[in-house]
Order: structure tokens, then C-alpha cells, then sequence
């Protein structure tokens, strides 16, 4: 190997190798397929929207995603018109009104998605001492299992972890509250299982399956995390052919202006 | 090429010249200014830095109009860049990942310099200079990492800044004045921005005294002797402003590609959950470009009456500051690596000692990473403070060649030294 | 060219060309690089998508709008005038004698939508909807329904402008002899309900759009 790539190597290495060890009993994350691996890929709306369906019917009775508006809804396909409809049906709090009260009134598109909480304590004091993050992110702080942290990491996790609710093993000590998860960091999670298959009847007939409603919720948490996932993509093919480009044209006319030296 | 500007045709170049010698002085500093002819690629890495320094003011001055410095509305406000403002990901993600490829470059520029003996006479200054860029930019890095508010901005901040508590005395107060409160909180994310904002500009200053430093002498070259005369040098334009190009070019193809395609690669995910300050994360681990410094910060024991946590520090500091000094502490006559036989090896155990600390600063101090570590650490202060002057000592340098003209053109552009003719000093 | 090394002999036409053809063709991609990459920057600080949707139209319930009364909401981050005019209001807004004092009586000016452009500008002609910011230097004017007072005896009721003396009649329309050159502008908006107009929307079959005005 020529030196230039030796020395490359190395700095990728010190770089790349960066990712700490984690002490933990919880097993791999096991790797699954998704629309959105890879250089050239893109959300699969349809199942975005099954994602979404699950996420409003099961999820959101405790997770918030207070970096989403409804009006973000027609990046995963939905219509303007389905998106206010989408709106519509939530009960936001506006106000002061002119008697200086808040007030309850139906959502538009502009709105951040409706908490189920106001504030932590609030979720506390009904989930027995539990905090449920917030989901907007989640994909994107769980990416580790993935060696360049991407997209496809994070829903590995999820998708796993939804799945990865069993019996704890004979002699093993849970504490008062929580369960057991084989892919939990310290196999104890608060959150009680909260998908076992046909939670949900899909709008588009689509069979709820555990598998398929955890790839679906997986699918729609992944565009929550990063909506302009696919314009990045897409943009860096357009540069890195004009920088191919480029960088050839540079090449050529440094050879031609050096010719006269070598 | 082109005529002198004060013989220009254009009137308004000689009306402007006249008045400010910008024409002039470009003419002079860059397209006449005399380089070594055989300059490798290591030498791309100047200008790569420059560009990079430009990169992240440009899209740090873009990005602050939209990132509100108040610790209830950070995490949020890069979030609304990433996904309401026009653009904003791509700001984000290039800003982000500058820092690391701005780290890159600056290491292998440095590293360039180590092996080739850029930093010994006359270029002392020039070397010290560019050490205290690497001081500012490690300081810009630092708090520009705490702006977007997530665990490990948060964490981060409070660890490095608690460092300062272990001097002894004045440590803790200091501490309490840097943060401007109990604790890392909104008084010191928000001085942190002004920091973060103010002191890029101070690196361009620098920058400016690390170019004049440069012009007085000119570059070093792979051989690592002086130029003798016109013969061994080619004007900066055309040459060397082409290479500068192309390289640019191969270096933005990797920029992208981790922008585009890998961006939080090199970034830690646990940045993305909303700093907590009542939960701390089960590894806090800075970006890797500080990871060998805080390798070698958790390595260091107890030393004779120095508790463990200032002699840390100040290993900390010393192995920066160690840098400063290295003109003196090498004591070769001889420059280029390329002549030295022994040291041209040990070089090479430097960068493998700084992989390994970069490898277990990544990692818990536990088991044999603090082994290796204290291992890693006192072995680079040996390479430095014991090595550099004995190799310098005892070695015995192979032949230079006369010149570099002499060197380049009679193996046919080959660049190999002519092995008969007599040493010459540098 | 003293510095440089001697160059070999060459065809020197030839090469010349091919040299200048790269050299152009370097200079040229380089800079079309730089465009390129100056672009997303600019657009940066186009409004961002959030900031377009808070834009959205605004619902204002009349009801409790006692004649002679004016309302002031936020549209777009514009203050909005909403006013109840009396009969007496109406009625002054024809007087030839006012008229004839006015720069502009016929909102012959864009300065608001088709179905504002008529003696009441507006659809309603009790209900007034202004965007209640001087067409001179921006200031927002006060309120003076009263006619006479310490504008003048022949001061018809209208909008007196604090910062440079502008004057508007009850209709937004801008007297001669004063600063500011253009009538008040009329937003879009549209009556949902008999006592709910929506401000950022227009009635059916109509489009405006606050840009087209001359002059905000």
C-alpha cells in the first residue's frame, strides 16, 4: 500500500475508530432492510403512513414529537387538504383569549404535534417516576449499532427493540415497574410492550402484523428524525458528479500546465 | 505572463495600484512569488486549511443568523435549521463535519512539518505560529461543540471547564467564572457563542502573520535543503495555484461524501437527546480530534506531590506546549526525514502513539487501556523531549544532494538524491 | 520569467490553444463551482418553511365590533385595522368636498384587490380591513373617527399619521398635500360567516396576493 494511503488510513482509523465500547448485557442489534439505506435511497411513503397511523392510535398516548408540525405530514405524501383534516381533529391550546384564559380550539398545519403531556412532571406522575423521550430524534440518537451512525442504524434499534420483549430468563432480578427487553441496554426498559400485533387496522388494508407495524413505525420515526433525508441524498449525487467533473478538468490542466517541469 | 501591475494597460489597476499596491503586492505574493519546484502533495495541506477556514466562517456566519443562544431554545434552533430553514441541513452538516475535516487537514499539515523539519531554521516562528492556530482552533472547536445543546455539549462543556478546578488555590474560583454560575448553564453557552463567533477571526489574523512568516523565507521542500538559485524554483502561479485546485477538488470529493452521504459518521448520536443536566450520559467522549489530548489528560497518576487531576492538566497543556519548543529540541542539522535514517522510523512511532491514545481516549479507562495509555503518553513526551535531541545527537544523515534542481532533473523528474556528492549543511 | 525552469521545445500553436482550451475550461468550472455553492447560502435566509407557515390566514370575529369601533390583530406580523363604520361614516365618504381633497379617490392604484376597489374599499361597505401601516415611512397611524377636534374644522374623520402628519380618510384613502403618496392597502381577506372574516384569504373565485400592491 502506497504511503499517502497508509497515512489516510490511519486518520480514518483514528476517526472512525472513535466509537466507544459499550459495557452492556444487551444483545446485537440485528441488521434489517429499509427504503432508506444506502446512497440512493428514499422513504417509502406508504409505509411512513402506516408508521404515522401507529404512532398517533399507540404512541402518542405517551411520546411526544414536538419537532414535528402536522403541516410537515405532506413530506410522507399526505395532501394539504389530509394534512388540515389531519390537524383538525387534534385539540390544540391557543390563547389568551380576551378574558386572558387559554382556550382549547382545533388544530391547523402549522401547529406542533399535541403532547400528550404539558411537562415532565406531568408525564412522571402518571408513568410511575417514567420519562418517555421525545420521538422526533430518536432514530438519530440511537444510530450506534450502525458503523457510520446513519439513518438505518437508529430504525435497526427500534424496530428490534419493539420486537425484543420477552420473559426474563430464569434467575434474573427485575426491579418494581419494568420490563424485560433483549435489546435494552441493561435488558430493564420502563416502557411496558406496547405493540403485540393487530394493535391497528391499516387504512390500506395492509395486515398489522408485530413485524410489519414495528418496520412501519420504525419507516415514519426515521423521516420524523431527518425529513430531508432524501434531498441530501439527492443533492450530493448532482455534487459529487460536478466535483468528479471537476476535479478531472482540474487534473488535466495541471498535468498540461506542469508538463514543462517534469 | 503578466506584466509588472505598475506597467499594467488597464488605467484603474494603475489608478488603484498607486493608491494601494493590492495589484502589486498579489503580483509579487502570489503569481511571481518563487517556490521550490519539487513540492509533493504533502504541501496541499496549507491552502487546504486555508480553505477550510473559510468554509466555516462562511457557513458559521450563515448558520448564526438562524441559532438562538439560549439554553431553552438551542437544541431547538439547529433543529429548525436542519428542517425549516432553506437549505439549513446542508449548512448544518457541512459546518459540522468541517470541524472534523478542518482537523484532518490541520494534523496532516502538521505531521508534514514534524517529518520534513519545517519548524527548524528559519522557520521557527512560522512553526510556533502555527501551533498557536492549533491552540485557537481547539478552543473554537471546543465551544462551538457545546452550542447545539445536546448531552454531549452539555457534558462535555462541564468536564473540560471542571478541569480548570484542579489548580491549586484559584482552580475552583475560576471555574465558577468561566461558567458565570453553579454549573455549566445559559451564561456560558451564551459567552461561549460570542467566544465561538469572535475567535475564528483572531485565527484569520494569525493565519495572516503565519503567511508573512512563510513569504520571508519560502517554503520548505521534500529534500529540506535551501534553494541555491533560480533553478530550483517555479512562480507560485501557474504551479502551484493548479495543484492547489486539484487538490481542492480530491479533498471536496471526501468532504461530500461524508456530507452527503455519512454525516454524523464522526459524531457521537448522544448529541442528539436535548442536554439534561440531572442525567449524564454512560460515555462522554469528545469529538475524536481531542481525543489522544484527553488519552492523555485520564492517563496520568498521582506524579511525586501532584495529585492526579492537575498533573493530568498539565500533561494536557505540556503536550501542546511541548510543540512549541520542538525547533530547539531537535538537534539534527539536517531537515528532511528523507536524509535521516533513524529518524525517519521513529517518526512513524509517533503517529502509531497518537493513533493508540486517539484509540483509548475513545474508551473507558478501565483494564489495559490505562496501561496503554500511560504507556502512550509517556512515550510521547519521550519522542519529543528525549528522542528528538539524542536522535538529533547520534545520528549519522545520509548525503543531501547540491541542489534541488540537481536532485529533481537528473533522475528525470525523479525525486531521489544524488548520492555521490558531498553533505552539504542545510 | 526568470524563476521558471527552461521550458522544452514545443509546437507552440498548438499547445498555446489546448492550453488556453483547459485553462479557460478550469477557470470556468471553478467558478460555476462557486455560483453553485454561493446559491444555498442566499437562499438560506429566504423565509424559512415555519416562518411561511405561521403566515397562515387569521380568523376575526366581528361580533362584539360595536359600531365606530376599531379593532387592531396581527396578520403576517402587520398590524390589521378591523372597523365598524356608522351610517354618518359612510355617508362622508361621498362628499364631493372630501373627494376633491384626496390624491388617489378612486383606488386607481393597486393597493388593494378587485373587490376592494370601490368608494367603501371593501366587501361589506360597514366593515373596513385595512393594513394599517404608513404608505410614507411605516409608522402606524392613530385612529380619529371624530371629525373637527384638533385636526382642523374640516377634518372629515379618518387615520392621522403621528410620525410626519399623513392623513387617510375612513376609507384608507391618503389626502393631497401630505407625505405619504399611497392609499392604505387592503389585505385579502374574506367573510367565512356573517360575523367571521378571514384575513389572508380571498373570497371564492378571487385571487390577491399583499405582494402585488404598489407600495406596503
Amino acid at each position: 500500500m502506497s504511503k499517502p494511503v497508509l497515512w489516510l488510513a490511519c486518520l480514518a482509523l483514528l476517526a472512525l475508530g472513535a466509537a466507544p465500547v459499550r459495557a452492556q448485557e444487551a444483545a446485537p442489534i440485528p441488521k434489517a432492510s429499509w427504503s432508506f439505506s444506502g446512497p440512493f435511497g428514499t422513504f417509502d411513503r406508504a409505509a411512513a403512513q402506516r408508521g404515522f397511523q401507529v404512532y398517533e392510535e399507540v404512541c402518542s398516548h405517551c411520546h411526544s414529537m414536538n419537532l414535528l408540525h402536522y403541516g410537515d405530514l405532506v413530506g410522507i405524501g399526505y395532501t394539504e387538504d389530509e394534512v388540515k383534516a389531519i390537524a383538525a381533529t387534534k385539540q390544540v391550546t391557543d390563547g389568551p383569549n380576551d378574558q386572558g384564559e387559554m382556550y382549547q380550539r382545533p388544530g391547523r398545519p402549522s401547529d406542533a404535534f399535541v403532547a400528550p403531556f404539558p411537562n415532565e412532571k406531568a408525564a412522571r406522575a402518571a408513568l410511575n417516576g417514567a420519562l418517555p423521550p421525545d420521538l422526533s430524534l430518536i432514530i438519530k440518537a440511537r444510530a450506534d449499532s450502525s458503523p457510520i451512525k446513519g439513518l438505518s442504524g437508529g430504525a435497526d434499534y427500534v424496530y428490534a427493540l419493539l420486537q425484543g420483549f420477552k420473559e426474563p430468563p430464569a434467575g434474573f432480578k427485575m426491579s418494581a415497574n419494568m420490563n424485560y427487553n433483549i435489546y435494552f441496554p441493561g435488558n430493564q426498559i420502563a416502557m411496558p410492550q406496547p405493540l403485540a400485533g393487530e394493535d391497528v387496522k391499516y387504512a390500506d388494508g395492509t395486515k398489522a402484523t408485530l413485524p410489519q407495524e414495528a418496520h412501519d413505525v420504525a419507516t415514519f420515526l426515521t423521516w420524523a428524525s431527518e425529513p430531508t433525508m432524501e434531498e441530501r441524498k439527492f443533492t450530493g449525487a448532482k455534487v459529487l458528479i460536478f466535483l468528479l467533473v471537476m476535479t478531472g478538468i482540474l487534473y488535466a490542466a495541471k498535468r498540461q500546465i506542469w508538463a514543462d517541469v517534469h | 505572463m503578466s506584466a509588472p501591475a505598475n506597467q499594467s494597460q488597464s488605467k484603474i489597476v494603475r489608478w488603484i495600484d498607486h493608491r494601494l499596491p493590492v495589484f502589486t503586492f498579489m503580483q509579487h505574493e502570489l503569481y511571481d512569488y518563487p517556490t521550490p519546484r519539487n513540492l509533493s502533495y504533502w504541501w496541499n495541506f496549507g491552502s487546504l486549511s486555508g480553505i477550510m477556514l473559510v468554509i466555516m466562517i462562511v457557513t458559521g456566519i450563515f448558520l448564526a443568523m438562524q441559532y438562538t443562544p439560549n439554553a431553552t431554545m438551542a437544541f431547538d434552533s439547529v433543529e429548525r435549521i436542519m428542517r425549516d430553514v432553506n437549505f439549513g441541513w446542508l449548512m448544518r452538516y457541512i459546518h459540522m463535519n468541517g470541524a472534523s475535516f478542518f482537523f484532518m487537514v490541520v494534523y496532516i499539515h502538521l505531521f508534514r512539518g514534524l517529518y520534513y523539519g519545517s519548524y527548524k531554521e528559519p522557520r521557527e516562528l512560522l512553526w510556533m505560529l502555527g501551533v498557536i492556530i492549533l491552540l485557537l482552533m481547539m478552543a473554537t472547536a471546543f465551544m462551538g461543540y457545546v452550542l447545539p445543546w445536546g448531552q454531549m455539549s452539555f457534558w462535555g462543556a462541564t468536564v473540560i471547564t471542571n478541569l480548570f478546578s484542579a489548580l491549586p488555590v484559584i482552580g475552583p474560583k475560576i471555574v465558577a467564572w468561566l461558567w458565570g454560575g453553579f454549573a455549566v448553564g445559559n451564561p456560558t453557552l451564551n459567552r461561549f457563542f460570542s467566544l465561538h463567533y469572535l475567535l475564528p477571526f483572531v485565527i484569520v489574523g494569525v493565519v495572516g502573520l503565519h503567511l508573512i512568516a512563510l513569504h520571508q523565507h519560502g517554503s520548505n521542500n521534500p529534500l529540506g535543503i535551501d534553494r541555491k538559485g533560480p533553478q530550483d524554483s517555479i512562480p507560485f502561479h501557474p504551479y502551484y495555484t493548479i495543484k492547489d485546485m486539484f487538490g481542492l477538488g480530491v479533498f471536496l470529493i471526501i468532504y461530500a461524501a461524508f456530507v452527503f452521504y455519512m454525516p454524523n459518521a464522526l459524531g457521537d448520536t448522544q448529541n442528539y437527546v436535548q442536554a439534561n443536566p440531572l442525567q449524564t450520559p454512560p460515555e462522554i467522549v469528545p469529538e475524536w480530534y481531542f481525543l489522544p489530548f484527553y488519552a492523555i489528560l485520564r492517563s496520568v497518576p498521582d506524579i511525586l506531590f501532584i495529585p492526579a487531576k492537575l498533573a493530568g492538566v498539565l500533561c494536557l497543556f505540556g503536550a501542546i506546549g511541548v510543540l512549541f519548543f520542538l525547533p530547539w529540541l531537535d538537534t539534527s542539522r539536517v531537515r528532511s526525514a528523507r536524509f535521516r535514517p533513524v529518524y525517519k522510523w521513529v517518526f512513524w512511532l509517533l503517529v502509531i502513539d497518537v493513533l493508540v491514545l486517539g484509540y483509548v481516549g475513545a474508551n473507558r479507562p478501565e483494564g489495559w487501556f490505562i496501561v496503554a495509555g500511560r504507556i502512550a503518553t509517556l512515550y510521547y513526551f519521550i519522542h519529543f523531549i528525549i528522542l528528538f535531541p539524542v536522535i538529533g545527537w547520534l545520528e549519522r544523515p545520509l548525503p543531501l544532494p547540491t541542489s534541488i534542481s540537481a536532485a529533481v532533473t537528473r533522475k528525470g523528474g525523479a525525486r531521489l538524491a544524488g548520492a555521490s556528492t558531498p553533505m552539504e549543511k542545510p | 520569467m526568470a524563476d521558471t525552469a527552461q521550458p522544452k521545445p514545443m509546437d507552440a500553436h498548438v499547445s498555446a490553444t489546448r492550453r488556453d482550451f483547459l485553462q479557460i475550461a478550469a477557470t470556468a468550472v471553478t467558478g460555476i463551482g462557486a455560483a453553485i455553492a454561493a446559491w444555498p447560502l442566499i437562499d438560506s435566509m429566504n423565509a424559512a418553511r415555519d416562518t411561511l407557515a405561521a403566515g397562515a390566514p387569521l380568523d376575526v370575529d366581528l361580533s362584539h365590533l360595536q359600531p365606530g369601533q376599531q379593532i387592531i390583530v396581527l396578520w403576517r406580523s402587520k398590524p390589521i385595522f378591523v372597523v365598524n363604520r356608522t351610517a354618518p361614516d359612510l355617508k362622508t365618504l361621498q362628499e364631493p368636498t372630501v373627494l376633491d381633497r384626496l390624491r388617489d379617490p378612486d383606488s386607481t392604484v393597486l393597493q388593494q384587490p378587485a373587490y376592494a376597489q370601490n368608494w367603501h374599499r371593501s366587501i361589506k361597505p360597514e366593515y373596513l380591513v385595512l393594513v394599517g401601516i404608513c404608505t410614507h415611512l411605516g409608522c402606524i397611524p392613530e385612529f380619529t373617527p371624530q371629525p373637527g377636534g384638533t385636526l382642523g374644522p374640516d377634518w372629515p374623520g379618518g387615520y392621522f399619521c403621528p410620525c410626519h402628519g399623513s392623513r387617510y380618510d375612513l376609507s384608507g384613502r391618503v389626502f393631497q398635500g401630505v407625505p405619504a403618496p399611497y392609499n392604505l392597502p387592503v389585505p385579502p381577506y374574506n367573510f367565512i360567516s356573517n360575523t367571521v372574516i378571514r384575513i389572508g384569504e380571498n373570497p371564492a373565485g378571487s385571487t390577491f396576493d399583499l405582494n402585488e400592491i404598489e407600495q406596503l
